[in-house]
């Protein structure tokens, strides 16, 4: 269901027996209404037929589209920017399809690189500083950082330079090879969805 | 000095319960998130918002809601004679204070957290009630930023000369040195977030007056909304075009 209708912040769409709120709107605790809080264009969705709470979710989309924010479970494209004995550091620059306004930092932990034998693992042998890596959002981690994981089959470094300055092909997941010299350096590297 | 005459009219020629022409614009300032431009008669202002976006002082951040930072400063040329200190001054210092108190109350700052969000105002022409059109533009240019708030926020200033409470005093009757009050509301939710009065008032008179200024507050409030939902329309318009093309 969609209504051509525009609102501005502060005013009431419904009571919240009524209607849900959704996004770019809020509920006043001490009356009960749901009012906007955003500029916007008001939409009217009726909620799925086999949902046990049947009330129509408004929402208010702005105009200007925000930049993507990493989520706890959503995909992320990051490059590394420093890696270390016990973790590597990424900026976060994609989420989903969606790129960022501003830069994220993201920190993947030794234990989070790979699936099988946490503990023997290699942090220069699997990312080096420059490799794009798709990861997963495991949590908001700490002030500094968000917590990413590569340990997927579909994760780990998708697109990495070789010391010659070539763009390397991936050969295994534990390897990748330079097409101008035919060296083969080790990364962890992410499966193509064939 | 005689700010009413017998007729009933100020020295600009309004009535005592008139308003000053209102004029608003939205998008001014293209590199900033959201950005308005706000005109009270001869008074006119810009207010840019930045943000949501990641705090620049670590130490400052808060875990649970988003930092909101505020400066006002006044251009040289915005007075009569050319300004020495444009900010910095005990007046700007404490005029920031108050927009950044009362645009914090409107913002819904634990959707934002261990963010920033900064407003700056600057006055181009300073004609009397700055503080209150500053806060008007900055409430434009918060809706213009798509950040999410309870509701708009609104002022207006109201004076006692002559023993009239006369509405929106311009820089004359405010330097008549009579009492100045100033009201921010939040119009829709009917609840103040600002009042602030300079000078003394008995308190039956100070009702008239603050009663006075909440009502043009609602003015300015219906004036903003219809600015918002006009430029609204006008960017859905522009969008609609853009994908077609």
């Amino acid at each position: 269901m969609r209504q051509e209708e525009m609102v501005t912040p502060g005013e009431v769409l419904g009571k919240a027996t009524e209607v849900k709120a959704g996004k770019g709107t809020y509920v006043a605790k001490h009356n009960g209404f749901v009012y906007a809080s955003l500029t916007g264009l008001l939409r009217t969705v009726s909620p799925p037929p086999e949902s046990p709470d049947q009330r129509p979710t408004v929402e208010v989309t702005g105009h200007k589209a925000h930049g993507a924010v990493p989520e706890p479970g959503s995909v992320v494209i990051a490059r590394i920017t420093k890696v270390m004995a016990r973790m590597a550091s990424a900026d976060i620059m994609c989420v989903g399809p969606k790129s960022v306004r501003e830069k994220f930092t993201g920190t993947i932990r030794q234990q989070d690189v790979r699936a099988t034998e946490i503990d023997k693992v290699d942090m220069h042998l699997s990312f080096r500083p420059g490799d794009i890596v798709r990861a997963l959002v495991l949590s908001l981690g700490d002030a500094r950082a968000y917590f990413l994981s590569t340990a997927k089959n579909e994760l780990g470094v998708v697109s990495a330079e070789s010391a010659a300055g070539g763009t390397m092909v991936p050969i295994s997941w534990m390897e990748m090879q330079c097409p101008l010299t035919g060296q083969i350096e080790q990364r962890k590297v992410a499966k193509n969805e064939s | 000095m005689e700010y009413v005459s017998p007729e009933g009219l100020r020295l600009d020629g309004r009535r005592p319960v008139e308003m000053r022409q209102l004029r608003a614009e939205i998008g001014v300032v293209a590199k900033a998130d959201g950005s308005a431009m706000f005109e009270m008669g001869n008074t006119k202002v810009i207010a840019a918002v930045y943000g949501p976006r990641e705090v620049q002082n670590r130490s400052q951040q808060i875990t649970d809601q988003a930092l909101v930072r505020c400066e006002y400063s006044m251009a040289n040329f915005s007075t009569g004679d050319r300004m020495r200190k444009p900010k910095g001054d005990r007046r700007s210092t404490e005029i920031s204070l108050v927009i950044r108190q009362t645009m914090e109350a409107c913002i819904l700052t634990n959707l934002m957290p261990r963010s920033q969000i900064d407003i700056f105002v600057q006055v181009l022409q300073a004609d009397g009630g700055t503080r209150s059109a500053c806060i008007n533009a900055a409430t434009l240019a918060l809706a213009d930023a798509g950040i999410p708030m309870h509701d708009i926020v609104t002022s207006c200033s109201a004076g006692y000369l002559n023993s009239i409470p006369l509405l929106d005093l311009n820089y004359v009757e405010d330097s008549a040195g009579g009492p100045d009050v100033t009201v921010g509301i939040l119009p829709t939710l009917d609840k103040v977030t600002l009042l602030q009065m300079d000078a003394k008032l008995p308190t039956d008179t100070f009702e008239d007056v603050m009663q006075l200024a909440t009502e043009g507050c609602k003015a300015v409030a219906n004036y903003i909304r219809e600015v918002k939902t006009s430029f609204f329309c006008l960017i859905v318009i522009w969008d609609l075009c853009y994908n077609y093309c």
